[in-house]
């Protein structure tokens, strides 16, 4: 089924930035589209339980947040195309973009894509991907009903992931490169309460994941205070150490990203193409919190609001 | 032309909102398998996909051939069932 071609406001991705933008500028009365390849909601959606979202005395599941977000932004008249952009195209007056769901333009673009979990980048993460090794507690982790699991990293998300998994797993250990967390004081002490079933590696390098018969069946790390080889017999890995920006499918389009691949903006959140903005997780800068990443779909979608009606010239 | 569809799930599952969204969206009933209120079907799902994730989506059509889709991928679920 094909989709209108012509838009005023286009939004790559649909995580809290896109939907809140979405919000801002559909209750302006100005039409927006979204494109989301994955999840509605974004990593929001794939995680357990939000704690630190203002609003919600008790917390919020992730993927109740992000339906939440989606029925607000959907109540003001934005439409949601699941799809995916392949090409963007800035010109004068406006954007055109390739998508799957055929070409469209629109008079301004955001782009809202977020960021992945990173890979580790050792042997055997590749070839046992979804056999063994993975990036989503709430996806998989119900196929390890009394198993062991090794949970790689130190930061929020492998904190939050591993004590996640305690529902499942009989027990895991938990990989920290470095000598501390990175994890919020909250998430530290939640850890605590699971000690019984999470063991804490610090100092502790992921090198290798190895498998017989299909199976992942130990981690190899290193001890970086002793040099040491250690083993972690487990059957299977997840792995969480850090994000990525969602910007591949960018290359070649004349965006300009940093080294990693975060997309520069100016203080108006629009990039060094006329008419494209970016914002959240993806920019340049972000902070890669929901309730930051809210605030710039406000941000972004004010700032677009001006650059459609003219009133403010920007970028010229 | 597709005869039935069978999605594995569980309860936190977003890409698996995904899947059963797209599906509706196009018009398409299905059968849901919960893995966590059915783990005893946790074998069957890794058994037709070859992995250990949901969701996990097996297209069947009118000649009985199945397509068994991983995960919530729109590249290969929108051939699968057009």
């Amino acid at each position: 089924m094909s989709i209108k071609k012509d838009h005023e406001v286009i939004i790559i991705g649909a995580g809290p930035t896109a939907l809140t933008a979405a919000i801002y500028t559909t209750r302006e009365d100005i039409e927006t589209l979204l494109f989301e390849r994955g999840a509605i909601g974004g990593l929001a959606a794939v995680t357990d339980h939000i704690d630190n979202y203002p609003g919600f005395a008790d917390g919020v599941d992730g993927l109740v947040l992000a339906d939440q977000m989606r029925k607000q932004a959907e109540r003001f008249g934005a439409v949601i195309e699941l799809g995916e952009v392949t090409k963007i195209d800035a010109g004068k007056s406006s954007v055109k973009l390739e998508t799957t769901s055929g070409d469209v333009t629109a008079k301004a673009l955001l782009i809202a894509t977020g960021s992945d979990y990173k890979k580790v980048g050792v042997p055997g993460e590749k070839e046992f991907f979804a056999r063994g090794v993975h990036y989503c507690a709430t996806c998989d982790g119900a196929f390890y009903r009394d198993k062991r699991l090794v949970v790689v990293g130190g930061g929020n998300s492998a904190v939050q992931e591993a004590v996640f998994l305690t529902r499942f797993a009989s027990h895991i250990d938990l990989l920290v490169r470095g000598d501390h967390f990175r994890a919020s004081d909250v998430l530290q002490e939640e850890l605590k309460k699971h000690k019984d079933k999470i063991t804490v590696h610090m100092n502790t390098t992921t090198d290798e994941i190895v498998g017989e018969d299909n199976k992942v069946v130990k981690v190899i790390g290193t001890d970086k205070l002793t040099g040491k080889k250690v083993d972690f017999p487990t059957d299977g890995v997840f792995v969480f150490v850090g994000l990525m920006p969602n910007t591949q499918f960018l290359k070649g389009c004349g965006l300009e990203l940093d080294e990693i691949g975060f997309i520069k903006t100016d203080e108006n959140l629009m990039t060094n193409l006329k008419g494209v903005f970016a914002a959240g997780d993806v920019r340049h800068g972000a902070t890669m919190q929901i309730a930051s990443a809210t605030g710039e779909g406000a941000t972004v979608a004010l700032r677009i609001r001006e650059y459609i009606e003219g009133h403010k010239v920007i970028n010229e | 032309m597709v005869k039935n569809i069978t999605i594995f799930t569980t309860n936190t599952c977003a890409y698996c909102v995904m899947v059963k969204k797209y599906l509706s969206s196009k018009g398409f009933g299905y059968e849901e398998v919960n893995l966590d209120q059915n783990p005893e079907r946790q074998a069957e799902a890794q058994n037709l996909s070859g992995a250990l994730t949901v969701p996990v989506t097996v297209v069947t059509k009118e000649d009985d051939s199945q397509e068994v889709i991983v995960g919530f991928n729109l590249g290969r679920l929108a051939p699968a069932v057009s």
